[in-house]
């Protein structure tokens, strides 16, 4: 036995003996129950597997850690009402926030940050990693590194400008149906139901088979196909609403269809609505990259993480990860905004309770 | 019963209605081309006298309505017209395929649907404890993750590094069945990932929410043991929300088997629709369309009806 | 009471918490409470007194999100709840100790029959075998005097009444003949003439079998009927207990006597002037919703200037489709609506913003009525920015103004928002956003039901003083008959969309009445602890609630009784 498995051991069994003895129950539990996986495990799969659970172990800390950090940050930093808000969120929620800042950065100061341009060829097709180049070569010889940063704000800001435009067309759509009723709210309500009625992804190849897959079709395809989802959820949210009293009384006043939207409609929705905004995020983004997977997203040599999957996925039957980093980076986005959001559920649903 | 005949029936015509709206809009997209189809698929290089040849052969001098109609009727008999690239019948295309796509799908609702609802009833049980947090997390990573990530990942471990399965799904004739489910494994444990993590949270929220029902509460104060509450008191009022999720999944897994059959060059309709997509080969992807609205109506339909059906308010009205 | 004996139910210095905003709250703060075999305590209090969780946790049960603390104690026949395991807690209820619930259609399941949710714990304790627990079921049903006792149990909950789902859960309490039942507000949400035939069959169940009751309820009157001792509680906590006759003859802490003491409040009987034209004239109006069957049924009415007419009647008399009607949010099909004599427009987008101005309204739920993200200051200066165009420093003199004459400091709640106020001043803030309009009639849909007693007696005279300062015309639509009494000039009854009789407030409490008048004014349970019998003696047991209401034509002639 290596000196790393009986240290591994050692180490949970220390800790675990010291949870049980300073009465902690849940630490001691989760630690005790981790060591008598890791027998089991390190018996099937060696120290190699042990390893992998003590880095996955490590790995969760340090996320653990970097989020309990930076939730302390945004407390720090805003207002005390939002303050005492961001402290009820889970450590998961936090990290979502955490890595959606770092996305954002990396997305705004793309030309900075990455060390070369996102359609400079630099070395040979799948050069390994080297100093120059994190990540390797993709399989034209461009530094995957740079690319990766630059596909941060070519992905993510397609995907955030559809949402942006479906959000639009389906909210206001949805309050106007809401506040109106009668024929209007009729009307779209069945239009939603045919449009929801075809797949999206399926819809989403008819018109770019149609229109040819350029940005502008990408965006107004997307937007058409989510704009009924929106509309609908709007129309729910909305509908609750619309059934108080006080929008009764603001209608007897003589109140326009603006007015009411605006100062008694909206200021009541806006917690679902950002929380649908998320989740209608997800949606897209993975609608795009699933595009892009199919090589009709965003064209090359446009940097985009979907197509950069596609264009390295050989690689992977010789047991190279590479094209696993930008379907991660996809999947980290989407589970960021995924907890940020179900934190912003979890709150607005336990109020009502 | 009369009613439950009334409401069933409307749905029904409801569902078809919305089927041949979307027909329309399927046939009549196309002609929102600029230009025409001839000049899209031929491209600017074209001559006169082939575009003419070309909107000839294709019947395109006829009223857009007309061509419609003989599309519809075509449809109905499951004739999509031809290829425009193989000049291949549509349904030689893609009929073969088609059944490999259905099958694909099948094999993973089998495994995913009673999985994802005994799984999704038993974290609704445990909710707020550990084991609902940990199902929480590993949820919604499940459903953050792209299909083709979730399979690379599989064929990255399972085929690269341990060779238990392959990683081409490729078929062919004469297969054993057991050879069979062994190729498409890897496919239908993608698609299973996804649509479990996507059933289970819904089945959770459906049965958390009728838990908080009152006469839930009332059965718990009649002494009714905590699995009698839930087997008597609970699930019977639950068939209409649990069909729904699986209808909506079973829906979702129709769209999801495209990507996981590009990842794992497995001979279905999706691969065939994506290379009709690029090669702008209209008939076929109008029929695919057709086709994978259809089902998608059909489930829904299933979904409401069995709504219907399992509702005591209107099996036993007033 | 002869009846206390041996004790049944015991409780110790009872602590519950609540999870809310992240930490444990006391709900309920160390109660005692000392129940014998047979006896029957009502527990009354205003909303959020804890009578409910109480109740629930004899039971030993603690809803989600709330526990019972270490240190209580509820013995049950000398088995220490608290520290029993959960199969030894659920072993009692249902069987020893059961539950009846505010709500019968929704605590019934809507999947099985009623019948067989009342054998479910008589078969489950194999007490009895099928066919004999629903023979039981059935002589139950004929005891608590239910219609078609052979058959109604056959049925689905939501084929059966209201009033006979809530006897059927009673039915079911008893199915295991317990030793106790706690009966959690079963009548709150029934009509008054309703309420009548639950309240006499749950007693006579009760006195049958002997059975010990916790009786929750916030109806003084009610608990009178059916309580032999009764303990008053306040915000977690006991003010006092005593048995009923002393506890309504000799009230001692000043929370009870405060209590007793509403409705003292009476308004002065105001009388038309003759010849002047009224102010709102209903002309025979029919109305339904979209295709539905008529709610309305060629009803007219007048309202005069700075009077009262009370609007009475049961759910589903049409008494707030009046309202409707009056404000355009529902034209009617047939009949005119005249203002001054000037006919309204039948729709309120036709209405201009001074007529829209002269009718204005004010909810039964505060709570929805305004809109909990805009700040009072906006909420009462809207309409007066709306329809007089105020601005700047005159808006913020006007809302000083409103909020002083509805008796709240502007200073204070100038800049608040709706969910920081209490349910009274909620209330308070609709009138001032009604006033804000300078209207000559206000509609005024059950403000006080959802309020506690004191506090809608506030609210009654403010409204009172309101109408003589300001010479404003109401019509209150309501359901209880205490509320007319106090503040109505002239009353108007309404049944089945017809108005069955309108005059006077003095004319209309003294007979001659119309039969329904006469069984509504009969219904409303009084302080006195003897009322139910002496009812029950004087119109027989057949004759009250739906059954009695049922025989009545809206166009029965006058009644002397």
């Amino acid at each position: 036995m290596s000196t790393f498995v009986i240290g591994y051991y050692a180490l949970l069994l220390t800790a675990s003996t010291a949870a049980a003895y300073f009465n902690k129950r849940q630490p001691f539990m989760m630690l005790f129950s981790l060591t008598l996986v890791s027998f089991i495990v390190g018996i099937i799969g060696g120290a190699g597997a042990l390893r992998a659970i003590a880095f996955a172990a490590a790995a969760l800390a340090l996320a653990a850690m970097v989020s309990y950090a930076f939730r302390e940050f945004l407390i720090n930093i805003v207002g005390r009402e939002l303050g005492k808000e961001l402290r009820t969120a889970p450590l998961t929620a936090a990290f979502g926030m955490f890595v959606i800042f770092v996305y954002a950065i990396a997305g705004i100061f793309a030309p900075w940050i990455a060390p070369h341009g996102e359609a400079e060829v630099i070395s040979s097709a799948f050069a390994p990693a080297d100093a120059n180049m994190l990540l390797g070569a993709d399989q034209l010889g461009r530094d995957m590194f740079s690319r990766l940063v630059y596909g941060t704000r070519n992905s993510v800001g397609l995907a955030l400008t559809a949402t942006i435009a479906a959000f639009v067309m389906g909210a206001g759509a949805g309050l106007l149906a809401a506040t109106k009723g009668g024929w209007f709210d009729n009307f779209m309500g069945r239009f939603a139901d045919v449009i929801m009625s075809i797949p999206s992804l399926i819809f989403a190849l008819l018109m770019l088979s149609i229109f040819g897959p350029s940005m502008p079709v990408i965006i107004i395809a997307v937007a058409i196909i989510y704009a009924p989802r929106v509309f609908r959820l709007t129309r729910a949210v909305a509908g609750n609403v619309v059934v108080m009293d006080y929008i009764e009384a603001a209608k007897l006043r003589g109140e326009g269809t603006g007015y009411l939207i605006r100062r008694e409609i909206l200021p009541n929705s806006t917690a679902p609505l950002i929380a649908e905004f998320g989740l209608e995020f997800c949606f897209v983004f993975l609608l795009v990259a699933g595009l892009s997977f199919l090589g009709l997203g965003i064209q090359p040599p446009t940097a985009d993480w979907g197509s950069m999957v596609r264009e390295n996925a050989t690689l992977i039957s010789f047991g190279e990860i590479t094209p696993l980093i930008p379907a991660a980076a996809i999947a980290l986005l989407t589970v960021a905004v995924n907890f940020v959001v179900d934190w912003m559920l979890h709150r607005s649903s336990g109020l009502k309770e | 019963m009369g009613d439950i005949l009334g409401l069933v029936g409307k749905r029904l015509g409801l569902g078809l209605v919305i089927l041949l709206i979307i027909s329309v809009i399927i046939f009549f997209m196309v002609e929102l081309l600029p230009g025409d189809i001839a000049e899209a698929v031929l491209g600017q290089g074209a001559t006169k006298e082939n575009l003419a040849a070309m909107r000839e052969q294709m019947g395109l001098n006829q009223p857009a309505i007309w061509r419609y109609l003989q599309w519809l009727g075509g449809a109905l008999t499951l004739d999509f017209g031809s290829s425009i690239v193989t000049q291949e019948p549509v349904m030689s295309v893609i009929g073969a395929r088609f059944a490999n796509t259905l099958f694909l799908a099948a094999y993973a609702a089998v495994i995913a649907v009673p999985f994802a609802i005994i799984l999704g009833v038993i974290v609704a049980l445990l909710r707020n404890t550990v084991f609902d947090r940990v199902a929480n997390v590993l949820t919604l990573t499940s459903i953050s993750s792209p299909e083709f990530f979730l399979g690379y990942i599989l064929i990255l471990f399972f085929s690269v590094k341990w060779g238990m399965f392959p990683a081409i799904a490729s078929l062919s004739e004469g297969m054993s069945f057991a050879d069979l489910l062994e190729r498409t494994f890897l496919p239908a444990l993608t698609l299973v990932l996804v649509v479990v993590a996507h059933m289970m949270r819904m089945t959770r929220a459906a049965i958390i929410n009728l838990l908080a029902s009152p006469y839930i509460e009332m059965a718990r104060l009649k002494g009714a043991p905590p699995w009698k509450v839930i087997v008597k008191h609970a699930l019977p009022n639950a068939w209409a929300p649990i069909i729904n999720v699986v209808a909506l999944n079973l829906a979702y897994l129709i769209t999801g088997v495209v990507l996981v059959e590009v990842v794992f060059v497995y001979p279905g309709v999706g691969q065939a629709l994506v290379d009709a997509v690029s090669k702008r080969d209209f008939p076929v992807v109008q029929a695919c369309c057709l086709i994978f609205a259809a089902t998608f109506i059909l489930l829904n339909l299933a979904a409401d009806v069995g709504a219907i059906l399992t509702n005591p308010r209107l099996r036993h009205p007033k | 009471m002869p009846k206390k004996k041996e004790v049944l139910l015991k409780i110790r210095d009872l602590k519950i918490q609540g999870y809310s905003d992240e930490t444990w709250v006391d709900i309920i703060k160390g109660v005692d409470l000392t129940l014998h075999r047979g006896e029957v305590m009502g527990l009354i209090g205003e909303s959020g007194a804890g009578k409910s969780t109480i109740g629930a946790a004899a039971m030993g049960y603690a809803r989600d999100g709330t526990r019972i603390t270490e240190d209580s104690s509820i013995e049950f026949d000398g088995m220490e709840l608290t520290t029993a395991t959960e199969g030894e807690r659920r072993a009692l209820r249902g069987a020893r100790i059961a539950y009846v619930a505010q709500s019968a259609a929704a605590s019934f399941n809507p999947a099985h029959k009623i019948i067989d949710q009342h054998t479910e714990a008589p078969l489950q304790y194999r007490l009895k075998k099928r066919m004999e627990a629903q023979e039981d079921a059935v002589d139950l049903y004929n005891r608590l005097r239910l219609p078609n006792p052979a058959e109604i149990g056959f049925r689905y909950p939501h084929q059966v009444s209201g009033g006979q789902l809530q006897r059927a859960m009673t039915a079911m309490a008893m199915s295991c003949r317990p030793d106790l039942i706690i009966f959690d507000e079963p009548t709150t949400a029934l009509d008054v003439t309703t309420q009548i035939e639950v309240l006499a069959a749950i007693r006579d169940i009760v006195e049958q079998f002997n059975t010990a009751a916790l009786y929750i309820t916030h109806d003084l009157a009610v608990v009178a009927q059916m309580a032999d001792t009764i303990k008053v509680l306040l915000k977690g906590s006991e003010v006092e207990e005593a048995p009923t006759a002393e506890m309504l003859s000799n009230p001692k802490e000043d929370y009870t006597k405060s209590l007793w003491a509403v409705r003292s409040f009476e308004s002065p009987q105001r009388f038309r002037k003759e010849g002047a034209t009224p102010l709102i004239s209903v002309k025979e109006v029919d109305a339904a919703y979209s295709a539905g069957p008529k709610i309305l049924n060629n009803v007219s009415f007048d309202i005069h200037e700075g009077m009262t007419v009370a609007v009475v009647g049961e759910s589903g008399s049409g008494k707030s489709t009046c309202a409707r009607v009056i404000t355009g949010l529902l034209p009617p099909q047939k009949g005119e609506i005249l203002f001054k004599g000037e006919p309204f427009p039948a729709d309120y987008r036709q209405r201009n913003k001074d007529q829209l101005r002269q009718c204005q309204m004010i909810y039964q739920m505060a709570d929805t009525a305004l809109n909990p993200k805009v700040k009072i200051s906006e909420i009462i200066g809207r309409p007066a920015q709306f329809y007089s165009g105020l601005k700047g420093a005159a808006l913020k003199a006007r809302v000083d103004e409103l909020l002083d004459l509805i008796e709240l400091d502007p200073s204070k709640y100038y800049n608040r928002y709706p969910p920081e106020l209490s349910g009274g001043q909620k209330q308070r803030i609709g009138i001032a956003r009604a006033l804000a309009a300078e209207p000559s009639f206000i509609i005024c849909d059950e403000v006080t039901s959802a309020l506690d007693q004191l506090v809608a007696e506030g609210i009654l005279r403010l409204l009172d003083r309101l109408q003589n300062e300001l010479n404003l015309a109401y019509m209150f639509i309501t359901h209880d008959l205490a509320t007319v009494r106090s503040i109505a000039d002239e009353v108007i009854v309404m049944q089945h969309g017809k108005v069955v009789e309108q005059g006077p407030k003095d004319d209309m409490f003294k007979p001659p009445h119309h039969p329904y008048t006469d069984l509504l004014l009969s219904s409303v349970p009084e302080m006195d602890p003897n009322w139910l019998s002496t009812l029950l003696e004087e119109r027989g047991v057949d004759n009250l609630g739906d059954a009695a209401a049922a025989k009545i034509d809206p166009n029965d002639a006058k009644i002397v009784r």
